[in-house]
């Protein structure tokens, strides 16, 4: 079985090479040719002013094709002026891209004579209007049946993305036999949308987190959280939210969850607290103190790759909002839980001396080891912004240096890379990138950009809100990576959104939001997996009870910071 | 080898099969295993990369659960012995009956059946229900609560 895991294991480490390879090119390796004698330079934009590459643009000269281009990653094409073009009565540029209405671009008369004199002409630049045809909707529909069957619990995240992902190459492919507006996007485009910033990033993450995991770190924490109370529940109460929070904002949630559950229930136990008293909490803040960091939440690895929001940018404008945030759950938290802790109980000594063999480092020098290597990475994220040292290369230089220095059971730390999460990023950028492709991401664009106008504040408040209600259904990893082509036009669009603030409100949304249901977070689920096996289930009604008002308190402290720090001062 | 099983999960839910338990010892004189199931199903929502990490974890709560149970035994006289097995619940408290040849089982009484609510166990299905448990495991099903099978 062990063997069977490493091999899949491998197959897959094997794969994520293979696709960066074939994406190589899409990334950069395209070179824009010199303009070399006379030729047209132009630039090609969709309906939002963002460049269009992979265009095509076509010379006509009395009906005939005479030569053609292809626009760039930044939308410009240079096209050379044949000599045959000279002979022709009429010559016209036809300037054309899949799900986009093609245009044609005539050559006025002077335009005509410079080329014939052997110059390079600039021509006015030409947006291209979205064509909403069969292709739309089936990556629409696509898109929309995978959140759902997420939402749902029908497929897995992974299984659900890899459908997903599959049936938009298989309809590109096939689809166009039947009917050319099928057409999605070809193969290579496709891998060309897979952010592999966040997927190395997350890959050396997960490897630093398996070392950490089992030194038992979180399980000591825990427990010095309630020596350091002396017994005193209401103080107990914001210590272990804190230690839950901080170790969220560097690892990712879940595996804090999981390790912080079984300790926390075992200490609600020995001191005859309801242990939801205390987890409720404790996952809340995980979620919303986790928003603070670049590598606190997938969403906001995602939202950092995307707007080039470093790992300082989040500290200095993020963490302040947070904190309010955080401490708005605390006051929200006492008083929701004020008879549940009264009702507690100093711990027998017996029991104490039972949780203080648990709460035990059980691998120190690992743990020293793993300190020393996170501390060196947190520098590096912060001032590797300054040599332009991308998170994703000290994620995986601090990952390797780890390695090397403890050297683990390989096999054990290949398992303990998460890859059918990285298998998930990769099937969901596809996916996002088809929808994209498509025109959906447009349409919304459109749509939220008539509701706010150019009214920064107003924007900030749709987006915030409409992000924090629609994670509590929809899971927030897809719904972040559709957001950001929405968000990053609204940015473009809107007067004083240059700050990037409607990023910081699409992180606030997406990540506290999760709090308002069970659903809603990865973490909130496997908390309620271990609070039931020890005989205390948390549905759905109690999960949305206590989260929902602690929604509007966290979501509205953080989004008020955000005013605050980028419209009134 | 003889004795009595009782699985139990902690929390609220539990106390009643706990004190059955305790009750069914003292009555019968037999050795009472209180028995705690780690279960990873709800690991199916992440990475099943954790296994072996939070396995551990689980042992561990587990554990502490048993250790207020076999505290509230201690209290009523019973000295009972606390076990935690890996897998389904029903596998695993089959196989630990048949290991040390149990004489009874204690069940808690099903939380919908014990409230009365209409998609409730009826006694018929109970009755089923422990039916299958005995003919597996060779030792007698008892319920935590009187009204509970029905019988």
């Amino acid at each position: 079985m062990g063997r069977e895991r490493l091999l899949s294991s491998l197959l897959a480490a094997a794969l994520l090479v293979a696709a960066v390879a074939l994406t190589w090119p899409a990334l950069g390796g395209q070179g824009v040719a010199a303009p070399t004698g006379p030729g047209i330079v132009g630039l090609v934009a969709d309906g939002h002013g963002v460049p269009i590459a992979g265009g095509e643009v076509v010379l006509y000269g009395d009906g005939m094709p005479l030569a053609e281009a292809e626009t760039q990653q930044d939308g410009r094409y240079f096209l050379p002026w044949p000599e045959a073009a000279s002979q022709a009565k009429e010559v016209a540029l036809v300037i054309s891209r899949p799900h986009f209405e093609r245009i044609e671009q005539p050559l006025t008369a002077e335009m005509r004579a410079a080329l014939e004199r052997g110059e390079t002409i600039s021509v006015p630049p030409v947006q291209l209007e979205r064509e909403i045809n069969a292709a739309f909707w089936v990556a629409a529909f696509v898109f929309a049946a995978v959140l759902a069957a997420i939402a749902t619990e029908r497929l897995h995240n992974t299984l659900a993305a890899l459908v997903g992902m599959s049936v938009v190459l298989f309809v590109s492919y096939l689809g166009p036999l039947v009917h050319e507006s099928l057409f999605i996007f070809d193969f290579g485009d496709a891998l060309a949308y897979i952010d592999w910033g966040v997927i190395f990033l997350v890959m050396g993450m997960m490897i630093v987190i398996a070392v950490i995991e089992q030194t038992g770190l979180f399980q000591w924490l825990a427990f010095q959280a309630y020596k350091l109370s002396g017994g005193r529940l209401w103080l107990l109460l914001p210590i272990l939210m804190l230690v839950t929070g901080v170790a969220s904002a560097f690892l990712d949630n879940v595996t804090t969850m999981l390790l912080m559950t079984p300790i926390t229930v075992e200490i609600a136990i020995a001191v005859g607290v309801n242990p939801l008293a205390f987890l409720m909490p404790e996952v809340m803040a995980s979620n919303v103190i986790g928003v603070s960091t670049l590598i606190g939440t997938p969403t906001n690895i995602l939202i950092g790759s995307y707007s080039g929001i470093t790992f300082s940018d989040f500290l200095i404008n993020q963490t302040p909002g947070v904190l309010l945030a955080f401490l708005g759950l605390i006051l929200y938290s006492e008083l929701t839980y004020r008879k549940e802790l009264a009702a507690g109980h100093s711990a027998s000594p017996a029991l104490l001396a039972r949780l203080g063999e648990h709460a035990r480092i059980t691998q120190p020098d690992h743990l020293k080891k793993a300190g020393v290597i996170g501390a060196g990475m947190l520098l590096l994220f912060v001032f590797g912004e300054h040599i332009h040292l991308v998170p994703a290369v000290t994620a995986l230089v601090g990952a390797t240096a780890l390695l090397l220095w403890i050297r683990p059971d390989m096999e054990e730390m290949i398992e303990a890379v998460d890859w059918t999460t990285l298998v998930f990023f990769m099937g969901l950028f596809v996916l996002v990138g088809a929808i994209q492709e498509v025109g959906v991401i447009s349409v919304i664009a459109d749509f939220i950009g008539r509701l706010v106008g150019e009214n920064l504040l107003l924007a900030m408040g749709v987006l915030t809100w409409m992000s924090a209600l629609l994670s509590m259904v929809v899971a927030n990893i897809p719904f972040t990576a559709a957001m950001l082509p929405v968000v990053g036009y609204l940015t473009l669009t809107i007067p004083g959104a240059e700050s990037k603030v409607l990023f910081y409100c699409l992180s606030v949304g997406a990540a506290m939001g999760g709090n308002g249901t069970l659903i809603g977070a990865s973490a909130n689920l496997v908390t309620a997996g271990i609070a039931e096996r020890a005989g205390y289930p948390i549905s759905y009604a109690y999960f949305f009870k206590k989260g929902f008002p602690a929604v509007m308190i966290t979501v509205g402290l953080a989004l008020l910071w955000l005013v605050l720090k980028f419209i009134v001062f | 080898m003889s004795g009595i099983v009782c699985a139990i999960r902690g929390g609220p839910e539990s106390r009643p099969t706990i004190q059955k338990a305790i009750e069914l010892a003292k009555e019968s004189g037999l050795p009472l295993y209180f028995l705690y199931v780690v279960n990873l199903d709800f690991l199916s929502y992440t990475s099943s990369s954790r296994v072996q990490v939070i396995t551990h974890e689980m042992e561990q709560m587990g554990e502490f659960i048993l250790l207020m149970a076999q505290e509230e035994a201690r209290e009523q006289g019973v000295e009972a012995q606390g076990v935690v097995r890996q897998g389904s619940l029903r596998e695993a408290l089959i196989e630990f009956a048949r290991e040390i040849e149990a004489d009874y089982l204690v069940l808690g009484c099903p939380k919908a059946t014990r409230r009365g609510k209409a998609n409730a166990f009826t006694p018929e299905m109970l009755a089923e229900f422990a039916r299958g448990f005995e003919e597996a495991s060779g030792a007698k099903v008892v319920f935590s609560e009187e009204d509970c099978d029905g019988a």
